[in-house]
């Protein structure tokens, strides 16, 4: 449960650093522990998906 | 529903109701108008008109009594005759023209009644100025056939003006109570109109004070770090939800903060 939602965590945690995990549970609502609890649905995921989008492109700004 | 939407709606339909207000006032006003004004063409001019007959009617026995009275001089005889056939003319021309004027039964059948008498009178009139021209000028003789009966007629007429008095009250008070009917349905209905807003405007204002209520506690827990059991459930979809979802993202972000302190703490330990 959750693993890839958690996986986004570990892997904006690897390109941006603490900023990006703080960013991502900003932009998603939800932080890397709460990630775990949750499911991997298509909704999440695409929250996920449009929240890493933002994040890189803030972060090449 | 956002809540400048609501409230843009609220203040149109608070116009809405005084522009509808506006309206039925000024219908209201000129059906009322409509009706005093129908009155006054009606019965209160028929009034006029019947009191123009009874003058014309007294002016014409006045005639008759100048005849008698200075008729021995032929040019005075011909002057109050033709000014007797004058006023003869008015009272009947008038007459005809009320009675067919009349809605009041009771008002034409009386004018009928002056109409048949007048009749009577004329042809006594007729009579009697004959009597009054064979005689020389014999008044005493003239007079004694007329004597009196223009009373009758006269007391008609009186009769008529009564009646139409009446029925012009009536129509007055029927009137009133139009006009009055019409008042309280106003006042009914733009009572009832401000009150549903009143309490509409009610709602809509301790719904938005409850919510941000509840936002502010909940910004009250964020700056003091309490997250534990913070539930942020949001509802609806206007500005204070928007804020809601924002303050979501505030409380995750938070907790991720706590969570990179933590695995620093136990990084450096």
């Amino acid at each position: 449960m959750g693993a890839k939602l958690a996986g986004y965590f570990e892997q904006i945690n690897k390109e941006l650093g603490p900023i990006g995990r703080m960013n991502l549970a900003l932009l998603t609502s939800i932080s890397s522990t709460r990630a775990l609890m949750e499911v991997d649905s298509p909704a999440n995921i695409q929250v996920f998906e449009k929240a890493m989008v933002e994040l890189r492109k803030t972060a090449k700004k | 529903m956002r809540i400048s939407t609501k409230l843009m709606l609220f203040y149109v339909a608070f116009l809405a109701v005084f522009c509808a207000l506006g309206a039925a006032l000024v219908a209201d006003l000129r059906s009322v108008s409509a009706g005093y004004e129908a009155v006054l063409n009606s019965s209160v001019r028929q009034m006029d008109q019947a009191r123009i007959v009874q003058v014309n009617f007294k002016k014409q026995v006045q005639e008759w009594k100048d005849t008698l009275l200075r008729g021995h001089n032929a040019d005075d005889l011909a002057t109050y005759t033709k000014q007797f056939h004058e006023r003869e003319r008015d009272v009947l021309q008038g007459a005809e023209a009320l009675s067919s004027q009349l809605q009041d039964p009771q008002a034409k059948q009386l004018v009928q009644q002056f109409l048949a008498a007048r009749l009577i009178l004329s042809q006594k009139y007729q009579q009697a100025y004959r009597v009054y021209v064979e005689g020389h000028a014999d008044f005493v003789a003239a007079d004694k056939i007329v004597r009196g009966q223009d009373r009758a007629p006269t007391d008609l007429f009186d009769q008529v003006v009564e009646r139409l008095g009446v029925v012009s009250k009536q129509s007055v008070e029927t009137q009133n109570k139009a006009a009055s009917t019409a008042q309280n349905l106003a006042l009914g209905l733009a009572g009832g109109l401000v009150g549903l807003l009143g309490i509409v405007g009610f709602l809509l204002v301790r719904d938005i004070v409850q919510r941000l209520a509840w936002l502010k506690s909940v910004s009250d827990r964020l700056a003091r770090a309490d997250l534990s059991g913070l539930a942020i459930e949001v509802s609806g979809h206007d500005e204070i939800a928007a804020f809601g979802k924002s303050m979501r993202g505030v409380r995750a972000a938070m907790e991720e903060l706590l969570l990179l302190s933590m695995e620093e703490t136990s990084a450096k330990s």
